[in-house]
């Protein structure tokens, strides 16, 4: 079943280029649209199966997949964000069609390789799949500044590729094991007494992957990256790269190998604050509507590692939570970002305004998404936030209260980029401005009751998963 | 005892008939709409002296509130309900020919007739709560008929409803109060309650003050020297004139009769008194100085009422009767001033008296009306006021020889007063300046000449009226006390006394400045007296107006602070957090190596927080 996940986009690719000379190139977009709601399709029904059982799916063939309940919702989020990034490209994307929906689907492949892997080397490949294909799809029109961008996120992921290498050969050389269970049996039976080498891997881990999660100081290529990129390709780095990649592999290796160390956390509580804080200043002060984008998915990041730092079920539930919120809300502010941008022609909110009138679904999701990330009730992202500060609460009242004072800082850049972009009166030269197109538009609806069902339907899944002993 | 009388309804009701028909009336119509009001008070006349007499009550379940919506009749209501409807019944009469030319007529009438209502209602009411409902509503009739009078009547309705708002406000805080330490807001059930807890004295103070700030005593009396200027001349013979005293002392018997154990010699006794004293004091020394004949009466609306808290402050039988007796006769006489005033102002178009002058030959019964009025308020022998204070002069005397002093020095300057306005207005050669003035117009000249002779005739008869009508007031233990032929010859004397000093001491002044208006003044310009009046000049003395100035003060400082807020929000906030995410800008430069660096030493802080232990 897990190989499936692997499988499918595999077997794609392979098809797509054997049989080069198609009659119509869309064909490799089409195959991603295909594969990317069954896809989703498989993750729920899995994540139906984790829930009810409380166990786990290993693949019979090749030992080392593994399924369990978090890694079958970010599978969910996989197949959801690749679906909606590939119903942007459909409008969005006039050339190299065919080497887009390549990429496409070997980035799904990747990601769903880091999901399911159980050994740190495996990790390792999968999450360097993920990143060669987002270079690719980043510099896909081969722009200047799309180049540049791509450049900057390849640069910062070799470093970030050195450290993980050092770190992975540290815990080899420790544990004669690379595999998730050996590492963490090592460590469990330490009792604390690190030696050097482990306490290096730990530091060079960590490193390594806050930069792929975009956390501060490390964060310095997202902006770059998600402005630069093409939208769809923007919508799959926001939604999906930089969580799976990043975030995924923090929360699994934290969680399950380095079993919840206290010094690490202190890291990750202190790097992570000062993520949201920075974050949401860098926001403020945009004037490129996807660079404000790009700093608050710093910031929203900021607040999973806040909450995974707490180093308890509840902090981790409130960590995958929002992060199974950030992927709606901010893939749908990428997509509207994407509409505007395709149809103003321009990323500069100083030069757009009251395009409400003339974009209503835009302007009414991306209010919805802001205030899903704003945390105001009852949409998503107030519960995700709740589930993290009360978390923190337990550790530190200061963090917690910081981290929900910098919830006006979210507030602040929402309202400055509605002001700018949708409220008023249309400036001159958006007199022409439409609506986006139908899959665009789609997707936002679909995305924002995405939004509203998810905060509607949350509480009740806290008090089930209460029920099942998973909080 | 008939439980459920509807006739006490229709007591409340039927003067809203009325006014509620008022506006139907077609304009085209001559007339109509004097008749109307008319046909209002004399329906209520005839209605109260129906009932009068009998012990009524009704009771019903005030729908939802949890409340009892009771009234009762008996003879302290019946005879204060009787008084109201006597004496504006004669008010109105004279009200239609003095306001037949007005165009806010129509209007003024509906007030009154609500007005009337609400009266009824507040003195028939036998729930506190009931009470409390009809006494403020008065303060939305009051206001609209005192800002009838014209543009500048709006600022004098405003500061009148402050202050009486104010007033109600203690009162109903006081309700509030006596309701829980009693456990009912009947009135009925609240029998002479022991003022011993602090509870007790507050709920008792709080009342006192709803009760003599509808009287109009000190300090919450400011509002009605402006109302004689600026609104309409009849409201003042209807609300501070009659209905206002009739109301409030009402209200104080029946809060120091019936509601507490109120003792001679008591703090509250020794407060009630002292507060009368004040305001007579202070009354008839602003009376004493002014030249408008409406502000000069309106002053001494001010002073009587303290001789009404002075006797009912006693606590003592002769007191209270006396002040009950006095409530009457001075609504019966400062109601026949105010008329009188009302006349010469519609006759010679002005009530200044250092414009008015010998108008006694043009308007001979107006100035015999105002002679036998003054005479009663002055406290002449044989007439009611006389009786009344001398009364009030033997709670005095018992009860502390200071208040009588005070008392007596009132008296003697409400004469003098009184011998200056009369002298200024009626005597003397007439104004040169001034047209030939005719006498008012019979309809005037009625209920006036009516008001004069119930002086004339509550003097003669002060006897039967106190032990028919105040005697039974007084709660059983006193009841039986005869007091009506009580007559201290003594006191007497010494009053008779005194008004031949105010006589004497007015022709030594007219003598001196040759002016019947000025001889009063060397009072003014005595030494000490001179500052005082001064201060009084500057509104000093009145709360509303320092509250005034203390409201602004706050509201200025108030918006100092919310501009303060705002600033910190608006603009110190937003330029903080504008400063930071400008730093953060302009921290991302773009240059790849200064981002490679920045990893780099992000690595030696991962590095550092994970080794040191914080």
């Amino acid at each position: 079943m897990p190989l499936l996940f692997i499988g499918i986009p595999l077997i794609a690719v392979v098809v797509l280029n054997a049989f080069y000379s198609w009659p119509d190139r869309r064909i490799a977009l089409w195959a991603g649209m295909a594969a990317a709601p069954i896809q989703l399709a498989l993750a729920i029904a899995d994540t139906v199966y984790c829930l009810q059982s409380g166990g786990k799916l290993t693949s019979q063939y090749i030992a080392g997949f593994s399924v369990d309940l978090f890694s079958a919702v970010v599978l969910m989020v996989i197949g959801l964000i690749s679906f909606i990034s590939l119903l942007v490209a459909k409008n969005t994307v006039k050339e190299g069609r065919f080497s887009f929906g390549n990429a496409i689907l070997l980035l799904m492949m990747g990601m769903n390789g880091i999901v399911m892997v159980t050994d740190i080397f495996s990790l390792y490949v999968f999450i360097e799949v993920t990143s060669a294909a987002s270079f690719i799809l980043i510099a896909i029109n081969k722009k200047r500044d799309e180049l540049e961008g791509a450049f900057k996120y390849y640069l910062m992921s070799a470093l970030a590729t050195i450290m993980l290498l050092l770190s992975i050969t540290f815990l080899f050389a420790l544990a004669g094991d690379t595999s998730y269970s050996a590492i963490a049996a090592y460590i469990g039976g330490l009792n604390g007494n690190y030696p050097p080498a482990l306490m290096a891997s730990m530091i060079l881990f960590a490193a390594a992957i806050l930069v792929k999660s975009g956390v501060v100081p490390f964060h310095t290529w997202v902006p770059d990256a998600h402005s630069s990129a093409p939208s769809p390709v923007s919508v799959m780095l926001a939604g999906a790269v930089i969580k799976v990649s990043g975030v995924y592999s923090l929360m699994r290796i934290y969680r399950d190998v380095f079993l919840y160390d206290p010094a690490l956390g202190r890291v990750l509580s202190l790097l992570g604050l000062a993520s949201i804080v920075i974050g949401a200043l860098g926001a403020i002060g945009q004037t490129d509507i996807k660079r404000m984008l790009a700093f608050s998915s710093v910031s929203q990041i900021g607040y999973i590692v806040l909450g995974l730092s707490a180093g308890s079920a509840l902090g981790f539930a409130g960590a995958l939570l929002h992060f199974f919120n950030h992927a709606t809300f901010k893939s749908l502010l990428f997509t509207g970002s994407a509409a505007i941008v395709m149809q103003t022609g321009t990323r500069d909110m100083n030069k757009m305004g009251g395009l409400g009138e003339k974009m209503p679904v835009t302007a009414i999701s991306s209010i919805i998404g802001f205030l899903s990330m704003a945390g105001i009730p009852p949409l998503s992202g107030f519960w995700s936030k709740l589930l993290i500060i009360m978390a923190v609460w337990k550790i530190s009242g200061w963090l917690a209260a910081i981290a929900l004072a910098s919830s006006i800082l979210t507030i602040g850049y929402f309202l400055l980029l509605q002001k700018k972009v949708f409220f008023g009166k249309p400036a001159p030269d958006m007199e022409h401005v439409r609506e986006g197109p139908g899959s665009i538009v789609f997707a936002e609806v679909l995305l924002s009751a995405l939004n509203v069902l998810t905060g509607i339907l949350s509480p009740f899944l806290l008090v089930y998963m209460q029920g099942k002993n998973l909080l | 005892m008939n439980m459920n009388s509807t006739s006490l309804l229709y007591v409340i009701i039927l003067p809203s008939v009325f006014a509620v028909l008022m506006p139907l009336v077609p304009a085209r119509l001559k007339r109509a709409k004097e008749a109307v009001v008319l046909a209002g008070f004399a329906a209520n006349l005839a209605l109260v002296l129906a009932i009068y007499g009998k012990d009524l009550s009704f009771v019903s379940l005030w729908s939802g509130t949890g409340l009892e919506f009771s009234l009762k009749l008996y003879h302290f209501s019946g005879f204060i309900l009787l008084c109201a409807a006597l004496i504006t019944f004669l008010v109105v009469v004279y009200t239609t020919v003095f306001l037949k030319d007005k165009a806010y007529s129509k209007l003024f009438y509906v007030c009154l007739l609500f007005t009337l209502t609400l009266v009824n209602g507040a003195v028939l009411a036998n729930n506190l709560v009931v009470m409390l409902f009809f006494w403020e509503g008065i303060l939305a009739t009051m206001f609209v008929l005192i800002a009838l009078g014209g543009k500048n009547a709006y600022k004098t309705s405003v500061k009148a409803l402050v202050i009486a708002g104010l007033g109600d406000l203690c009162m109903m805080l006081g309700i509030g109060l006596i309701g829980w330490i009693s456990g009912t807001l009947s009135m009925d059930g609240i029998r002479r309650f022991p003022l011993s807890s602090p509870l007790a004295i507050s709920a008792f103070i709080l009342l006192l003050i709803g009760a003599v700030s509808k009287a109009g005593a000190m300090p919450f009396h400011t509002w009605i020297p402006d109302a004689a200027n600026d609104a309409p001349l009849p409201f003042m013979a209807f609300m501070p004139g009659t209905l206002e005293k009739l109301l409030g002392i009402y209200l104080l018997t029946r809060v120091c009769v019936d509601f507490f154990d109120f003792t001679p010699g008591s703090a509250m006794s020794l407060l009630l008194m002292s507060l009368g004293a004040v305001t007579i004091l202070f009354g008839v020394m602003m009376a004493l100085v002014q030249k408008d004949f409406k502000r000069l009466l309106s002053y001494h609306a001010v002073s009587q009422v303290g001789y009404m808290l002075l006797g009912i402050g006693t606590a003592l039988p002769v007191g209270i009767i006396g002040g009950l007796f006095h409530m009457l006769n001075n609504a019966v006489y400062k109601c026949c001033l105010f008329l009188t005033a009302g006349s010469v102002e519609r006759q010679a178009g002005t009530t200044d008296m250092h414009r008015l002058s010998g108008l006694g030959k043009q308007m001979p019964y107006t100035f015999g009306f105002f002679a036998i009025a003054a005479a009663s308020i002055a406290g002449f022998p044989l007439t009611n006021g006389f009786f009344s204070k001398e009364l009030i002069f033997d709670g005095a005397v018992e009860s502390g020889l200071l208040f009588y002093i005070i008392a007596l020095v009132g008296a003697f300057f409400t004469a003098v007063s009184f011998l200056k306005l009369g002298h200024a207005v009626f005597l003397g050669k007439p104004a040169a300046d001034m047209k030939p003035v005719k006498e008012a117009p019979a309809a005037m000249l009625i209920p006036m000449g009516l008001l004069s002779l119930a002086c004339l005739v509550l003097g003669f008869g002060q006897s039967a009226v106190i032990s028919n009508f105040l005697q039974p007031v007084l709660h059983e233990a006193a009841a039986g006390e005869h007091i009506g032929s009580h007559t201290n010859w003594l006191l007497a004397g010494i009053s008779v006394g005194v008004l031949t000093l105010a006589l004497i001491d007015h022709l030594y002044g007219f003598r001196k400045t040759g002016k019947g208006l000025e001889a009063a003044d060397h009072f003014h310009d005595a030494p000490g007296l001179r500052t005082v009046y001064k201060w009084a000049g500057k509104k000093l003395f009145d709360p509303y107006h320092l509250g005034g100035y203390f409201i602004r003060a706050f509201a200025a400082v108030s918006l100092r602070v919310n501009d303060g807020i705002n600033a910190f929000y608006d603009i110190y906030s937003v330029r903080f957090v504008g400063m930071l995410s400008g730093l953060v800008r302009k921290a991302h430069n773009g240059n790849q190596a200064r981002y490679v660096l920045w990893a780099v030493a992000g690595l030696a802080l991962v590095a550092a927080i994970f080794l040191l232990p914080l």
